[in-house]
């Protein structure tokens, strides 16, 4: 943990050369990880993460220097190393630290670092048991992890508190096959949770049962054909596509220094009108809630675009001064080897108000996406990729057959006024999302919405 | 306690409460990172680290725990988590501790001279980068990415039979993204160097490399849909390996997640493939003298001329197939099992330049960046439907710039179809290189 009087002395030490903002991060970190092929565990890994870093300010130069020794030396050192990258002409000093409690919106029933490994291997057991019965499964990869993350954040401006987040979650993965080809199929749900994730969000036997039938779907599945068409993209981990083709491109990260296409279109319209879309750090036990962010602000909802108008960037300390803006309580990191930056926490797009069956029936020709997989954008142009994990040829608006192989691509700025459906149910899934300040848990999510007509890549 | 100390009185400890044999794997480094924007230096990050991991056989079975701190606590709590982590374990693979190899051969992966360069000047080289590119045209508004990061580090494999060895691996990393404007248009282009010897790092060459591909986008277009004639150049098509290096993995392959399983001797490819796994690569980012259970390492074909020769082996793997470990145990970080991975891993190169395959290729499309690898390349099935960008070729020669357009197709058969392999051996930032290839047809979704 981190004490007072030492965290007062590293961050007097931080300043010493001039900057004018230093926070110390320390952290405490318990992962664990089992694996299951075949029904038996391959492996069990416990690692404890342990380091601090310290970032100081000077203006709008950020200095982050991190280290695994936080004995009060080497702190010091950190923060005596971080002052030496600084030259700043006035001198600041850091206000007194004043302990804050952080509100604790996320309740945790059952700790998973004292819930024993065998009771985690058996639910993986019930998923496995699952797996052996469905046809055509040839080979079936399960696998659990949890992570009790504490944190003690102290910065110049008085701040000093911690926070404890806790994550468990699952992974089914089937492969089908028929000695000639492999397709494979795959779940994974997690949250904020403990083990009692167990008892709502992870049911093992139906995850079991998903990643069998998409495995199997897809064997079947002829390759997508390629060319320009509508697209459906169901709920769920279909809330990619707001991730990658607009969720980057609004982080300060990108915005503050020029390089996202939505800069300097606050209060513009940039999606069609039935498009809002949220990051809200404030759902209770979600994957990509938090109390308060990786730099101590407490998290907030945010409303990025109301009804197609641009409303509000993410934004963290270092680009706030950048942009002139203030903070959003997006700051945030992999751990304390990352200085944080702004990034999304739980992105969606809001309910609306079409029909399931009206959208589709009314598509034409095109591909509905019910499965997608992961993605990637470059904010700079807004050129974005993602990958169909289970897709189904359209015609004249009735779904023909499945297809695999198939990948979406575009420009952000271009899919987001070409959305003309938004369904009613909004569901939310959950990803690891890799970016400057490293891997973190997010939350994407949509209704099921239809995007009038997108590249679709496949052969 | 000195890190020494840790490690002994670990060894100790595991062996006391009843662990058969026990190592440790120590990487530790230091690693400096910084971004240039507008002048100003930004993302400036310094850090010194270690991490440690102790693996175990206890019962017969294989326990890992792992820890970045270093007190007298951790000793103890890393010996119960590996007991706890064995029992669970049903793997029945044998495994085990390695003795050690007599000799080891050396490899070629530290300079000195790198450690010794100092900050200003790694600072002074982006600055300079930034300037430089911004005075090649007046389309260039920016460097949308601009960093310079060198590292330094060291590992070391301690175990309970008395092995102990170290190898330190060092080196710069350079890489720059460019964004052109013009009329409403936005492209971008990179550049970028990876090398042990900081005077290699030339800030008019990065600057240009980035710039000139970044004003040859700015014109980009789809092509119609359709099936191509095509090349992948040697800087995309290391990432295409790069996402299918797990197929040659005999792990992959007993765990029933590679098409390889049982094909050694059968040809996978066409008669113009070569593919070679050499550890002892000069100056290879994947060079070392030994793995990661302490065996030593040796160069070998993995496909020649279109034969499958070998998968790649660990200890566990080899024992199961009855063959010789290839040396190619590995470990995702210091604390992650012990699995199967190449070191330097590249298409070794033909005889023809890009400029020569094109002109035998006469008209079709040249690729020369794909994304979305994560995603779009399905290791298991093979399948690939990427986003990807390069030009035209017509009549032998280098024509439209292309952007906007997926390739799909599927790795083994793209093994299969390669045509001629080209003389540019290229390692773009990793220890996965390749020449060109033509690849014969290839399916392309655009306009």
């Amino acid at each position: 943990m981190l004490k007072q009087d030492v965290a007062q002395a590293v961050l007097a030490e931080a300043l010493k050369t001039g900057g004018d903002f230093a926070e110390i991060f320390l952290e405490d970190r318990l992962n664990n990880g089992i694996s299951m092929l075949s029904g038996k565990v391959q492996s069990v890994n416990s690692r404890r993460l342990h380091g601090a870093g310290v970032r100081v300010f000077s203006g709008l130069q950020g200095v982050y220097v991190y280290t695994n020794d936080t004995s009060r030396e080497g702190l010091l050192a950190c923060a005596k190393r971080a002052a030496l990258a600084v030259k700043g002409e006035k001198f600041y000093t850091a206000g007194n630290l004043k302990w804050t409690d952080v509100p604790n919106i996320h309740f945790i029933q059952e700790m998973p670092d004292q819930v024993k490994n065998a009771r985690k291997v058996a639910k993986m057991k019930e998923a496995q048991a699952v797996l052996k019965e469905e046809p055509e499964i040839v080979q079936g990869s399960i696998g659990y992890t949890d992570s009790v993350q504490r944190v003690w954040i102290a910065n110049s401006d008085g701040l000093f508190t911690t926070d404890t987040r806790v994550y468990t979650r699952m992974n089914v993965s089937a492969i089908a096959s028929n000695g000639a080809e492999n397709q494979t199929g795959g779940v994974s749900p997690g949250g904020m949770q403990g083990f009692e994730i167990f008892n709502s969000k992870i049911d093992p036997e139906a995850m079991a049962k998903e990643a069998a039938q998409q495995a199997r779907t897809m064997l079947h599945a002829p390759v997508c054909p390629a060319g320009i068409m509508p697209v459906v993209i169901d709920n769920g981990f279909g809330g990619v596509i707001f991730h990658e083709a607009c969720g980057h491109s609004l982080e300060a990260t990108s915005v503050a220094v020029g390089n996202s296409e939505f800069c300097g279109k606050l209060g513009q319209k940039v999606a069609a009108d039935c498009v809002t879309a949220i990051d809200d750090g404030t759902i209770p036990n979600e994957w990509g809630s938090l109390n308060i962010d990786d730099e101590g602000t407490p998290t907030t909802k945010l409303v990025l675009i109301e009804n197609g108008i641009l409303k509000n960037y993410m934004i963290d300390k270092l680009n706030a001064r950048r942009m002139n803006m203030p903070i959003t309580g997006s700051g945030r990191r992999q751990g304390y080897m990352f200085a944080p930056t702004s990034r999304m926490r739980n992105t969606y797009i809001a309910a609306g108000n079409d029909d399931n069956d009206e959208i589709i029936a009314t598509m034409g020709d095109g591909l509905y996406a019910k499965k997608m997989g992961g993605g990637s954008v470059e904010p700079t142009t807004g050129k974005f990729n993602f990958a169909v994990s289970e897709g189904y040829l359209v015609k004249d608006g009735k779904i023909v057959h499945p297809v695999r192989g198939a990948s979406l691509i575009g420009r952000g700025s271009v899919i987001l006024p070409k959305i003309d459906r938004v369904g009613k149910d909004m569901q939310m899934a959950q990803g690891m999302c890799g970016s400057i300040s490293g891997s973190i848990p997010t939350n994407v999510g949509q209704p099921m919405i239809r995007v009038s007509s997108m590249t679709v890549g496949g052969r | 306690m000195t890190i020494d100390q840790f490690i002994q009185a670990l060894l100790d400890e595991a062996l006391k409460a009843g662990i058969e044999a026990a190592e440790i794997y120590l990487s530790s480094g230091d690693r400096f990172r910084a971004m240039c924007v507008k002048g100003e230096i930004t993302n400036y990050t310094v850090n010194a680290t270690r991490g440690l991991s102790l693996r175990g056989l206890y019962q017969g079975k294989m326990g890992y725990a792992a820890t970045e701190a270093f007190d007298e606590a951790a000793v103890s709590q890393l010996v119960e988590a590996v007991k706890e982590s064995a029992s669970l374990t049903e793997d029945e693979d044998v495994q085990e501790i390695y003795r050690g190899d007599r000799e080891y051969p050396k490899a070629d992966n530290y300079n000195p001279a790198l450690d010794q360069v100092d900050e200003a000047r790694k600072l002074a080289l982006i600055q300079d980068i930034e300037k430089k590119a911004l005075a090649l045209d007046d389309r260039i508004a920016a460097l949308n990415y601009n960093m310079i990061s060198t590292s330094s580090g060291e590992t070391r494999i301690v175990n309970s039979y008395g092995l102990n060895l170290k190898h330190r691996d060092n080196m710069a990393v350079c890489y720059v993204s460019a964004t052109a404007k013009e009329s409403g248009r936005v492209s971008t282009g990179s550049g970028f160097k990876v090398t042990r010897n900081f005077d290699e790092l030339d800030a008019d060459a990065i600057a240009r490399e980035a710039v000139e591909e970044a004003l040859f986008m700015l014109k980009a277009a789809p092509v119609p849909s359709g099936t191509y004639r095509a090349i992948i150049d040697a800087k995309c098509m290391p990432d295409m390996l790069g996402a299918f290096d797990g197929v040659f993995s005999a792990e992959s392959a007993q765990k029933g997640l590679s098409l390889l399983a049982g094909k050694e001797g059968e040809m996978i490819a066409s008669e113009a493939v070569t593919l070679m796994d050499d550890p002892l690569l000069p100056g290879g980012l994947g060079s070392q003298p030994f793995d990661a259970e302490g065996v030593a390492t040796r160069t070998k074909a993995v496909i020649e001329k279109g034969k499958l020769t070998t998968l790649l082996h660990n200890l566990k793997t080899a024992r199961k197939a009855g063959v010789k470990t290839t040396g190619n145990a590995a470990k995702s970080g210091y604390a992650g099992a012990v699995n199967v991975s190449p070191s330097n891993f590249f298409l070794a190169p033909g005889k023809k330049t890009l400029a020569e395959l094109m002109q035998d290729m006469g008209d079709g499309l040249v690729i020369t960046e794909v994304s979305g690898l994560h995603a779009g390349a399905n290791a298991i099935s093979g399948d690939f439907s990427l986003i990807a960008q390069g030009y035209t070729v017509k009549n032998g020669k280098k024509d439209q710039p292309v952007e906007q357009i997926t390739v799909a197709g599927n790795f083994y058969q793209l093994l299969k179809n390669i045509r001629a392999v080209g003389s540019d051996l290229t390692f773009p930032g990793s220890a996965i290189g390749s020449p060109s290839v033509d690849v014969g047809e290839i399916s392309v979704a655009g306009k």
